[in-house]
């Protein structure tokens, strides 16, 4: 994902054939795109040009109503991240300090990582009802998870040497956890987190498309592929595509700066 | 089985006892199901959690042979298999496809490289009212929908699996004049699959997460499907039993793909817990 | 057989003349390499001696024709080198084994890169590994052998294909010590029965003053042949050869040109 960060962040200076060759390229799938409708290659009417998504952008701004939707959506992402982190974060702790407890549980985590976890979204609605809440916690649900996995393989990185030494060091338990097992584990909570804030966004849209009544843009992009309000439909999905890459590019900014920081030994080893 | 470790400091006070016990580790995990159950069937008994929202053990219990009997069941499970294997298929074959093209130019990479990792950010799930618009509520869009989700981790784990051959391997390969045609395909075909099997083993999960989504929008079969009926008629044990059969589901395509990876990559290792790849 | 190797009067199998590599870094130019003129006699044992960073990889690259030189040429049997050629067979410091192939399919790799059929020489690679001792892991991989062992099928590998010279890169430098002295032991018999000729790289003078029958001292920055000593020592080299004045005097002399006596 970095590449295209970087490629967001630099000016293109024209630098010879790759730069013509992958700009050509989108620029001829673009033009096919807008042609593609007009010739009658494909229906105009459930594939709209990209000049008929500008349209349905203006459209859908000039209208103000998309304004609540996304404030909707954020708002629930922010939310779900915070929590699913926190609690994700809390449980990684208290289950991974021990490797005794980590030991027990790992034939559950990897059930529970087998398990994919969007199939609690109709479950958490029937419970919480189709508006905001519901939303939240499906979002919650699935984000929470990469903190918590990643939280607990991170506190078990230190091996056997590093632990005697905090032992010859008469080190108390406390001391261990936040000198060694704390610091060894930051750089695979921080990947946790940045999978974390996107599977958040993931999870507020599935629900959104899921529960008609909890607005956001899922819920708008559904309803407006549903009356084959095409442009509008495309014009939404553009948006989400945007934040996404927006939110990406922001947590490779800040990832770097931390990184930076902590240089992390193996932080994204498969 | 045995305990394993060196002695920690610091251990917590029952984790320790228990040790001492010489209880091994998966005996818990094992135990620990039974006591699961029995705090979920009091939860319930003693009224603490509403009924309607939390079945008790056996309802869930006496719902599984109602769900596995139901007329629709197998022709469902079919259905969601079906979508599930050839989106997986699909998508794994054009994004295989796509790394080994991309990985055998630098020109074509630097080129196309940076588009194609916009990919990576877009959520694949807001594409679903839009395939559904266009192929409809049958297999097609759900195939579709399973392929665009897994197609991206499969090509970048080929991509950069292809970049990871061992660089003296590569000079040992140049000392004999091998062609890029016999080095692509003896060394760094080869060294990519390790990689390779670990973006096969996250866009199985995602091509299941499109598959199912896709059903939840709107469908016309599948277990998706059933699930939503089951849960608009709030019969709760049933979408209960869905879920398991959703994890049974989950955990056969994993077994499957690491009895894979064993036999073919049977000179490395693949990781039990993956770590940030939990969606 | 007491009469030293380098009396017999062999044809030249390789020159380099005005051998020279330049880098370009960081920091500016780099002179790895700087006018080297060398001869390598048929069937020779032939070492390259010196300290990290005197170049002698790079020589040994340029000469394999995996490194183009910034001047100066490589001739390989009357014809110059533009590339990297089948008659030379080059062996590194890692075994580099392919771990998803057999012992056997390792040994046999260089045979299907050059498309003949594998088939025809498989006796010939059981042969070989059956010189070396591995006859009983032909079928094991990679990762079930010592590094000493993937070193002893690496040389069968370089060797199956028959190339006219070995260009031998530090090839036990990562073995420990007792491994080592039996490798190099190995190699001189290997290279008495398949009379082969041998461009050795290393920076252990001892090892290089044991095996050779010439050996080029080089210093560094910038890398350079100081000089070529004859070592007229009898062969069989036998350990006890280490215990004599003659050879310490040799050792002493290589030493002193490299300014560390």
């Amino acid at each position: 994902m970095s590449a295209t960060a970087r490629l967001l962040g630099r000016r293109w200076a024209g630098r010879g054939s790759p730069a013509l060759i992958g700009l050509g390229t989108v620029a001829v799938l673009l033009l096919a795109w807008e042609l593609a409708p007009r010739v009658g290659l494909v229906s105009r009417v459930t594939v709209p040009t990209p000049t008929d998504t500008l349209r349905g952008f203006v459209q859908l701004v000039s209208g103000g109503y998309w304004l609540g939707h996304l404030r909707s959506t954020l708002i629930a992402v922010l939310a779900a991240f915070v929590l699913g982190s926190t609690a994700g974060f809390t449980l990684g702790t208290v289950l991974g300090i021990s490797p005794f407890v980590r030991r027990v549980i790992t034939p559950y985590v990897i059930a529970l990582q087998a398990l994919p976890k969007v199939v609690l979204a109709p479950l958490l609605i029937g419970w919480l009802g189709f508006g905001t809440p519901s939303k939240i916690a499906v979002a919650t649900a699935i984000c929470f998870f990469p903190v918590w996995v990643n939280t607990m393989v991170g506190l078990s990185l230190p091996g056997a040497d590093e632990f005697r030494l905090m032992a010859s060091l008469r080190a108390s338990r406390w001391r261990v956890f936040r000198m060694l097992q704390l610091p060894s584990a930051l750089p695979m909570v921080l990947v946790g987190l940045k999978h974390a804030l996107l599977l958040a966004f993931t999870g507020v849209l599935v629900a959104e498309i899921l529960a008609g009544s909890a607005g956001g843009l899922g819920q708008l992009a559904e309803s407006f592929a549903y009356q084959l309000l095409m442009p509008l439909a495309f014009a939404v999905v553009t948006l989400v595509i945007l934040i996404a890459v927006a939110l990406v590019t922001l947590v490779d900014r800040l990832e770097h700066r931390i990184v930076f920081w902590t240089r992390p030994e193996g932080a994204d080893e498969r | 089985m045995s305990v394993a470790a060196p002695s920690r400091p610091g251990l917590r006070r029952p984790a320790r006892r228990l040790r001492r016990l010489r209880i091994p580790a998966p005996a818990v995990s094992i135990a620990l199901l039974p006591l699961l159950v029995a705090a979920w069937f009091l939860a319930t008994e003693s009224g603490a959690v509403s009924r309607i929202l939390l079945p008790p053990p056996e309802a869930v219990a006496r719902a599984v042979p109602r769900v596995l009997q139901a007329p629709a069941f197998q022709r469902n499970l079919v259905r969601t298999v079906t979508e599930i294997l050839t989106g997986y298929a699909l998508g794994s074959l054009i994004g295989f496809s796509l790394g080994l093209l991309l990985g055998s130019s630098t020109r074509l990479r630097r080129a196309y490289l940076p588009f194609l990792s916009a990919f990576d950010a877009i959520p694949t799930i807001i594409l679903a009212p839009l395939i559904i618009a266009w192929f409809g509520f049958g297999l097609a869009g759900k195939t579709v929908q399973a392929a665009i989700a897994c197609f991206y981790a499969v090509f970048i784990t080929t991509l950069s699996g292809l970049s990871l051959a061992d660089p003296d391997a590569v000079t040992l390969m140049r000392s004999l004049r091998a062609s890029p045609w016999q080095i692509l395909v003896k060394l760094r075909i080869p060294s990519a699959l390790p990689a390779i099997f670990g973006g096969l083993q996250i866009g199985a999960t995602l091509a299941i997460i499109g598959a199912i989504v896709s059903e939840f929008v709107a469908a016309d079969a599948g277990l998706g499907f059933m699930m939503v009926r089951y849960r608009s008629s709030f019969n709760t044990a049933a979408v209960f039993v869905l879920i398991l059969i959703f994890l049974l589901l989950g955990l056969a395509s994993y077994l499957l793909l690491q009895f894979a990876q064993r036999k073919i990559v049977f000179w490395r290792h693949p990781d039990l817990i993956h770590p940030e790849s939990s969606t | 057989m007491t009469v030293s190797r380098s009396e017999v009067a062999g044809s030249t199998i390789a020159r380099v003349t005005g051998l020279t590599k330049e880098f370009r870094s960081a920091g500016g130019e780099v002179l790895a390499v700087a006018d080297v003129d060398l001869e390598v006699r048929q069937r020779e044992f032939l070492s390259l001696c010196g300290p990290s960073g005197c170049g002698k990889s790079t020589l040994l690259s340029m000469l394999g024709g995996l490194t183009p030189p910034t001047r100066g040429e490589v001739v390989i049997d009357g014809e110059p080198l533009a590339g990297p050629s089948r008659d030379i067979g080059m062996m590194f410091q890692t075994p580099v084994l392919f771990p998803w192939r057999t012992t056997l399919q390792n040994v046999l790799l260089p045979i299907e890169v050059f498309g003949k059929r594998p088939a025809d020489h498989k006796d010939r690679a059981r042969e070989l590994l059956g010189m070396v001792g591995l006859e009983e892991f032909v079928d094991a991989y990679p990762w079930q052998l010592s590094g000493g062992m993937q070193q002893r099928a690496a040389l069968c590998r370089v060797l199956l294909y028959d190339p006219k010279l070995l260009l031998l890169d530090e090839p036990f430098g990562a073995l420990d010590e007792f491994t080592r002295e039996a490798m190099d032991l190995e190699l001189l018999r290997i290279w008495s029965e398949t009379a082969k000729t041998i461009v050795f790289v290393t920076h252990n003078i001892n090892e290089a003053v044991f095996m050779s029958d010439r050996v080029a001292v080089m210093t560094p920055r910038p890398g350079r042949v100081v000089s070529v000593l004859d070592i007229p020592l009898p062969r069989p080299r036998e350990r006890q050869l280490m215990r004599t004045k003659e050879f310490a005097d040799l050792v002493f002399e290589a030493r002193s040109l490299l300014g560390v006596a």
